[in-house]
């Protein structure tokens, strides 16, 4: 495949300018090589489909039948400890014809949609158990109620998905992220922890390929 | 009665000195006999006596020609005190003013004062030619004093050198010492950034002779606003110890900067360990910082670097904007040698990080650093996937977006630590660069205001950072490597 026509048009206008200013356009275009080879040479092996972020910086969890059967969930784990929680592609609301419809962060006591987080210390963010509620997801037949499998604090809901709940269905594990959780003290992630299982787990449990 | 305006025994002097000492004569036989005499058999010593007794304020270097007998010969004799071979430690300066103090094993020094201060100073290995000299003297001097001079005023009120200001023993010993000391080291007192310490403590915890305990000072103070001046039962205690003078020298930070590069992909900015062990193989910060350290000979070292990179993300083209701030170095490496330890660190086997242009800075290096920092562009080259092939028109209309404005919500991997905050942020320009034999993946270079996620921008943070080179592109990116590849500075 041929180089990018605007590179070349860009090395071939400094050639010309050279004979004007040499020395300092060849220390100039001596540099810009150095840095091009710099570039290209790491440039390794391209495998045809590497993994996404998601997947280099996040430990994939899963809990099944979460307080009801059918109702599987994703956490997804950073290494600074921040989870996001989602559905899982086996939840019961994805068998429904036309799949999910609408998203209601109004459940519970509160709107989980209006809470702000403020500052590093995460002031006014709602403590959750793993049970909390979080949102309920309807589809035209039925309307299923997510938890946060996580306790912690609430630091966001992805309110993306009020305007446009169709995320769902295509990615319900990247922009249709449900909520970013943050575990208060790794005791409690811990212990968390005893009740979800693995990726491998999931994909053996449910008889998926992913 | 001796002619007294004969010089002091012990050698010739010059015309200036007996000046000198003719006036700090005039001076002592000005003073009020018999309150001289009293403070004598109290246990003040002469120098401290000249100092509250005397009407005129000034205390200057002329008494430092005049040695501590000569003194007390001509602040009058007849006190039986006068013949004891070994005057006593004076009670108000603690032997300060007297210069008797002890080492820091508390043996006594009998060495001259300033030849032993002079010793220390040399020890510490500073390179310098000019000092600022600092005193720090225990507080029960001034409790001392004050009970000095209540008991002063309690027999001979009104007196008019009782009502004139006092020169402290601080501003006295200064005034002493700081002549024969710029003599001795060979350089001058100006201001400088060389600081010179002398640390008088006291020995033990015993009460010091007139120091009063905290209950003592509130009935002092009662006593005092109830119109009652009686002096404190305590008759004045001999003072039986010296103090310890310690001698400390330091000079203030001094600054290196350059460029630095980064080659590696394993190599954090600054030292980063994580519950004992070391994130990554190295640090910017250490083989820098480690290198200068020595050539200074400094007791430690601070990073500053305009801007950061992650451990994964190499910096190329013109390189970073750092300082080196080295505490306490005893001397200054010339510019020959901070260009040996720049090759040093460019040749070195590994090659992990490389330098250009270091050399001393002065008092314009946080300007050099501001330059580099909020308001500054960057440039960037990332490696990017996408999941469906590139086609022409992608290269066209991601060149075509200039001064595209984009929507941050603070990148997951950082929200722990930072507000949760949506940030507008400007990428200026953008420019892909197809690679050979490869439909998915491209070099993608782009110039963005700082403070710019340039990893979020491509792959989309689960939708968070709006647009994205995902959205952008209609379909699924991931950036698989990123390189700095220009901090602009200024107009450069």
């Amino acid at each position: 495949m041929a180089e990018n026509p605007e590179t070349d048009d860009t090395i071939e206008t400094t050639k010309q300018n050279q004979s004007e200013e040499e020395v300092e356009h060849s220390d100039e275009q001596k540099q810009e090589d150095e840095l091009r080879s710099l570039l290209l040479s790491d440039i390794g092996d391209l495998p045809l489909s590497p993994p996404s972020a998601t997947q280099v910086n996040f430990v994939s969890y899963f809990i099944t039948d979460f307080t009801k059967p059918g109702h599987d969930q994703y956490i997804y784990r950073h290494a600074n400890g921040l989870c996001v929680i989602g559905l899982a592609p086996t939840h019961i609301a994805f068998k429904d014809e036309g799949g999910i419809t609408n998203i209601d962060f109004n459940v519970g006591k509160s709107d989980r949609s209006v809470l702000k987080v403020s500052g590093k210390r995460k002031k006014n963010a709602m403590r959750s158990e793993s049970n909390t509620a979080l949102c309920k997801v309807s589809t035209a037949k039925d309307s299923y109620i997510v938890r946060c499998c996580v306790k912690g604090s609430l630091l966001e809901v992805n309110e993306r998905l009020i305007k446009q709940p169709q995320l769902l269905n295509s990615s319900a594990d990247r922009e249709g992220y449900i909520a970013i959780i943050m575990p208060t003290r790794p005791a409690d992630w811990t212990k968390n922890k005893e009740s979800l299982i693995t990726l491998e787990e999931y994909k053996a449990k449910k008889e998926v390929s992913l | 009665m001796s002619d007294e305006s004969k010089p002091a025994p012990g050698g010739l002097l010059n015309g200036l000195e007996t000046q000198k000492t003719r006036r700090v004569n005039e001076a002592a036989r000005s003073l009020h006999p018999s309150a001289v005499k009293d403070l004598l058999s109290l246990g003040v010593c002469e120098r401290c006596i000249l100092r509250l007794v005397t009407v005129t304020a000034t205390f200057d270097s002329d008494l430092a020609t005049v040695s501590s007998s000569t003194l007390r010969g001509w602040l009058g004799s007849g006190v039986e005190e006068a013949a004891s071979p070994e005057p006593s430690i004076c009670i108000v300066c603690l032997g300060v003013l007297q210069f008797v103090f002890s080492d820091a094993k508390q043996t006594l020094v009998k060495s001259d004062h300033v030849a032993w201060i002079t010793d220390l100073v040399k020890q510490q290995g500073h390179e310098f030619d000019s000092f600022v000299l600092e005193v720090s003297l225990p507080s029960t001097i001034s409790e001392n004093e004050r009970a000095v001079l209540l008991y002063l005023k309690g027999k001979y009120s009104d007196e008019a050198w009782l009502q004139s200001e006092k020169v402290s023993v601080k501003d006295a010993l200064k005034v002493l010492v700081l002549d024969p000391l710029r003599a001795s080291l060979g350089a001058k007192s100006d201001s400088s950034s060389f600081h010179i310490r002398l640390t008088y403590s006291q020995a033990s915890d015993e009460a010091q002779g007139l120091s009063e305990t905290k209950h003592e000072r509130k009935k002092r103070k009662t006593d005092e606003e109830n119109g009652s001046n009686c002096m404190s039962e305590n008759p004045f205690k001999k003072v039986s110890e010296p103090c310890i003078l310690s001698v400390h020298c330091n000079k203030m930070p001094i600054f290196f900067g350059g460029r630095y590069f980064k080659y590696s992909r394993n190599v954090s900015q600054s030292r980063w360990i994580i519950d004992d062990e070391r994130m990554g193989e190295a640090s910017v910060e250490e083989i820098i910082g480690g290198s200068i350290l020595p050539a200074c000979l400094g007791d430690s070292y601070k990073f500053h670097a305009a801007g950061r990179e992650d451990i994964d993300v190499r910096m190329l083209g013109s390189g970073r904007p750092f300082l080196i701030e080295v505490q306490n170095s005893r001397k200054c490496p010339s510019q020959q040698s901070l260009t040996e330890i720049e090759e040093k660190i460019n040749n070195s086997e590994k090659k992990l990080v490389g330098v250009k242009d270091l050399k001393f800075i002065g008092s314009e290096c946080w300007a050099m650093m501001r330059e580099g920092e909020a308001e500054k562009q960057k440039q960037y080259a990332a490696l990017v996937w996408i999941s469906r092939p590139l086609e022409e028109e992608d290269c066209n209309s991601v060149s075509s977006m200039k001064e595209l404005k984009i929507l941050q919500k603070t990148p997951i991997r950082v929200l722990h630590r930072r507000s949760q905050l949506e940030r507008e942020r400007t990428i200026h320009w953008m420019k892909v660069e197809k690679i050979k034999g490869n439909a998915h993946y491209f070099l993608l270079h782009l110039c963005t205001q700082a403070g710019t996620y340039i990893k979020e921008f491509v792959h989309g943070d689960l939708g968070r950072t709006t647009p994205s080179m995902g959205s952008i592109l209609g379909c699924r990116a991931e950036i698989i490597q990123l390189d700095v590849t220009d901090v602009k500075m200024g107009d450069s």
